[in-house]
């Protein structure tokens, strides 16, 4: 069988996968999608341009640092200060960029480079759990980019819409939920190895008392904390 | 500093983040401590990122106003604890919440 005639089933296959991604995705843009109006408002509301607001979307992609951002530059904040704060609460990019690092070296620098843009919290999580199968690591990064291709196409636009229409936001169904529970639902099966556990339950623990911390540093302390315990848990099995 | 310059160089500074250790992965092997640390990432982040959106929703609310998070968080915790089906946390967790928010409101 010639290459053309085997391009189609696989061009098919990486199509079902990037819409199995998509699907992956939609719990997350329950929660996700009134947090981008949210600060799609507090953009219009801001001391600066809505398009500067908006411009935070496609440039940081990344929700707590592009609050930060907008805020301190409302309230004023020396440029340093808030270029500092947001970069901090995006440190677990890093973190994120390793984990996806093993999955991803086989690919050429101009996809890891246009993956790499599309990492953040809710296309990690998927795109991670689809990982973490075996199978076709091709396939995985259709899943992955058709995942995150709808959050970041959704995000945009729910800032648009947030800096043009105002905050109408449904609270009764209280959608700031969706995405606890669903990380909570993402989490109790891998309680089952004990080095895993102890990372999870460390974290959690750590995030309680860390939410006090600010500049949003906490989420950062609690994620090492659980890697640190999980990390010990695993060298001491060697 | 201009408005736009900051917003640049955060965008900038979050991209070089996200590449970091995508790229870097050519140069060099992951040490074996951070390969084993990494696969303690998603847990680790999924659980400190739960814990401190369902704190935020519940830290300084009176007991009542807490409870239907808290009866939602177990019911989500439970189920999928006894099913093993992640979806169920939403599934079961949000209608939970529903119900005990209105229960609390009448």
């Amino acid at each position: 069988m010639s290459a053309t005639t085997m391009a189609g089933p696989r061009l098919a296959a990486h199509h079902s996968d990037a819409l199995a991604g998509a699907r992956a995705m939609l719990p997350w843009l329950a929660g996700v999608t009134p947090f981008g109006l949210v600060i799609g408002v507090s953009a219009a509301q801001a001391d600066i341009s809505t398009f500067a607001g908006w411009l935070t979307g496609p440039l940081i992609v990344a929700g707590s640092a592009q609050i930060a951002t907008i805020e301190l530059l409302h309230a004023g904040a020396a440029p340093l200060v808030i270029v500092v704060s947001a970069l901090i609460i995006n440190l677990r990019l890093v973190l994120y960029s390793a984990a996806m690092a093993g999955y991803w070296r086989r690919r050429s620098r101009a996809w890891r480079m246009f993956a790499g843009y599309l990492l953040i919290d809710p296309s990690f999580a998927v795109g991670i759990a689809r990982y973490e199968q075996p199978g076709d690591r091709r396939r995985a990064d259709a899943y992955y980019v058709g995942g995150a291709v709808l959050l970041y196409a959704t995000w945009f636009a729910a800032i648009a819409a947030g800096a043009l229409l105002g905050a109408q936001l449904p609270s009764v169904l209280r959608l700031e939920l969706v995405i606890p529970l669903f990380l909570v639902g993402e989490v109790v099966p891998r309680l089952r190895e004990r080095a895993t556990r102890r990372a999870a339950l460390t974290a959690a623990a750590v995030a309680v008392p860390a939410t006090a911390v600010p500049l949003h540093l906490g989420l950062i302390i609690a994620i090492v904390a659980g890697l640190g315990a999980g990390l010990t848990r695993a060298e001491g099995k060697r | 500093m201009s408005v736009w310059l900051v917003i640049g160089l955060i965008g900038l500074g979050s991209y070089l983040f996200r590449i970091s250790m995508v790229l870097l992965i050519d140069r060099f092997e992951l040490p074996d401590r951070m390969r084993t640390a990494s696969a303690f990432v998603a847990p680790a982040a999924f659980a400190a990122l739960a814990v401190s959106g369902l704190a935020t929703q519940v830290g300084g609310a009176e007991a009542l106003e807490a409870l239907p998070v808290l009866g939602a968080l177990a019911a989500a915790l439970a189920a999928v604890y006894v099913t093993g089906k992640s979806y169920l946390a939403l599934l079961v967790g949000m209608p939970v919440l529903w119900a005990l928010t209105a229960v609390m409101a009448a």
